[in-house]
Parts: structure tokens; C-alpha cells; sequence
């Protein structure tokens, strides 16, 4: 085992167990997150085999197709995490603005009546 | 329609130093007047608190657009006829506003918009700006089809029916284009009703870059792509 596998096989153990600690409620996620944990062992354990793939999809190196497929993820990621802040904003916005109209108030009546 | 049902929303953040000129100009019309705080720092409530007028407060900043949506919110639940929206740094004059109700009356228009370049506006715009807006215009053109002779002016007006499908998502600045494309998926009825603008120093300062528009834009594009 080189010393790079040893870096990325530990780096999936780590992430196994804290999503195993914080998903363990939802079996559909734990066979997802399993499917990825597995997929990833594998590739560590036999990177020639991300070459293979990479060949049948038309991509010359396995590296290469991994970091493809990455740009291609964060960019899904990034879109939906945009969406959701929106979204939160939105939330945030609705709250603060039936707030401000409840206690909006008649500044010249309010200190005579005072 | 009395001037009692005619309410003003001036969205402030941090303009202590306009404010009270701005209130003062409007106050003789006897217009409602609707302050809307955008959580202001520098203590704009204390400069206002002797005046007719309501106040509301943002307990945080979100932007000028959701400060107007804000104030239009409420002054629908006052029974407002009219809503004008008014800008806190004084470039905006307390005159225009009976033009701009007046289409409103007369049943030409739900929404009438103030325009710099009419003919026998005045305005003192600075050259970057008007080709920024001359930009801004061509954009707003292609999303909503409709050629205005100014863009992103602060000051307009809308009747009850415009007042109630506005419902502004854009908290930022995008909010001025937001407000056409409303118009158009609505089907208002618009006019522009030429204003006189004054930039002062203190408003130019206050106001938008012309840089900001390209930020706008991206607003804009990113936001039509998710609601």
C-alpha cells in the first residue's frame, strides 16, 4: 500500500463513521452514502480500475474523469445550496417584515399619548 | 381620493442626515408617511420621532427592496388608495408626487413611473450614469418588452390592484427591475410622468455605483432562473 492510499483510506473511514453517527435514521441515505463509501474503497484499493472506466467513457486517464465528474458535483451542489439560502432568506425576510408591521407605530400620536 | 389615502413609503437606511429635510417637504401635503428603518445605525430614529408619521423598523438590514415591500405590506393593511414610493437622500421632490397620483385617478394606469428624461424633466445626472441607465434600459427591454424612457427610478407610484401583486422577492437592488417584470406578468397598465431629479453630493455618494448595475444583472438572471 502506498502512502497516498493509506491518506485517502483513512480519510474515508473518518467520513464513514461521522455520517454513520449523525444519518443513522434514514436507511435510504445509509445505502447511498454506503454506495459511495464502497465505490471509493475500491478505487483506492484498485486505482487501475478508475483507468478502465475512464477508457470506456472516452476519457484518457482515470484521474482526469474523477475530476470531470467533480466539477459536474460541486456545480449541482452549489446551485441547490444557492437555492436554499434564497429560500432562508425568504423565511427570514416574511418574519422580520410582519415584526416590523406589528409594532409599527404613529411616532406624533404615540408620544402625546405618553 | 383624499391625501390621507395617499401613502408615502420612504425606505431609509442610515439617513439621518436627509431624512428630516425630506419628512419636512412632504409634511404640508398632509400625505401619510410610512418610514420603514432598514435597521439603521447611525440613529435616524431620533431625528424623526416628533413627526406625524408611522415608523417601522427592519431588526436586520435587508436591502431597499424588501424595506419598499415593507412598507407597501402595511400601508394595504391601512387601506391605502395610493402608494408612493420616495427616496430618504432628497433627490426626490414632494411636487411630482400629485403627477404621479394623477394617472392613478383618472384610471390611465395602475402604476406610473417617474421618468428623468421626459421632455421638461430636469435632471442633473452625471454622464456614466445615463449610459449605465441607457444599459439598464436595453436589459430591462429584453426581459419584460417594454422600452421606458428611464430605468430604476426611485420615485413612482401604484394604485390598490398594483399595490397587491407586487409581493417584491428581490431584498437587494434588483428590486427596480423586479417591479417591471411584475408589471408585465401582471399586465398593469403603466405611464411615466416626467420628475425632476436633484443629485446632490450627499445622494450621489448614497446612491449606486454604476459598477453595482453589473451585480444587479447577475441578481437578476440568477434569481429568474430559481423562483
Amino acid at each position: 500500500m502506498t502512502a497516498i492510499q493509506i491518506i485517502l483510506f483513512s480519510g474515508l473511514l473518518i467520513i464513514s463513521i461521522y455520517v454513520y453517527r449523525r444519518f443513522r435514521n434514514s436507511i435510504a441515505d445509509a445505502i447511498v452514502i454506503a454506495i459511495f463509501i464502497l465505490g471509493g474503497i475500491i478505487f483506492v484499493l484498485f486505482p487501475e480500475l478508475t483507468t478502465q472506466v475512464a477508457h470506456a467513457l472516452g476519457v484518457g486517464r482515470g484521474a482526469d474523469l474523477i475530476f470531470y465528474l467533480c466539477i459536474l458535483f460541486f456545480f449541482f451542489i452549489i446551485l441547490k445550496l444557492y437555492a436554499r439560502i434564497r429560500k432562508i432568506e425568504q423565511t427570514i425576510t416574511s418574519i422580520i417584515r410582519e415584526n416590523s408591521i406589528a409594532s409599527a407605530k404613529k411616532m406624533k400620536e404615540d408620544s402625546t399619548n405618553q | 381620493m383624499r391625501n390621507r389615502d395617499i401613502y408615502i413609503i420612504i425606505p431609509v437606511f442610515n439617513e439621518r442626515r436627509t431624512i428630516r429635510t425630506v419628512i419636512e417637504s412632504l409634511l404640508p401635503f398632509e400625505y401619510e408617511i410610512v418610514l420603514v428603518d432598514d435597521c439603521s445605525t447611525d440613529g435616524t430614529t431620533d431625528y424623526v420621532k416628533d413627526l406625524p408619521i408611522f415608523y417601522l423598523r427592519h431588526e436586520v438590514n435587508l436591502g431597499q427592496g424588501a424595506a419598499i415591500q415593507t412598507g407597501i405590506s402595511f400601508a394595504l393593511l391601512q387601506n391605502a388608495e395610493a402608494f408612493i414610493t420616495f427616496d430618504g437622500d432628497g433627490q426626490h421632490r414632494a411636487t411630482d408626487i400629485d403627477n404621479l397620483v394623477k394617472p392613478l385617478l383618472l384610471n390611465e394606469a395602475d402604476v406610473t413611473l417617474g421618468s428623468r428624461f421626459l421632455p421638461s424633466a430636469f435632471t442633473n445626472i452625471s454622464f456614466f450614469k445615463k449610459g449605465a441607465i441607457q444599459i439598464a434600459k436595453s436589459i430591462n427591454f429584453l426581459f419584460t418588452g417594454q422600452w421606458l424612457s428611464d430605468a430604476h427610478n426611485g420615485l413612482r407610484a401604484f394604485n390598490r390592484k398594483a399595490a397587491g401583486v407586487l409581493d417584491l422577492k428581490e431584498n437587494g437592488m434588483a428590486h427596480a427591475s423586479e417591479i417591471l417584470f411584475k408589471i408585465h406578468e401582471h399586465k398593469l397598465k403603466i405611464k411615466e410622468v416626467p420628475v425632476n431629479i436633484l443629485y446632490t453630493r450627499y445622494s450621489k455618494k448614497k446612491g449606486q455605483p454604476v459598477l453595482s448595475s453589473v451585480k444587479i444583472f447577475f441578481d437578476i438572471l440568477l434569481n429568474r432562473i430559481f423562483d
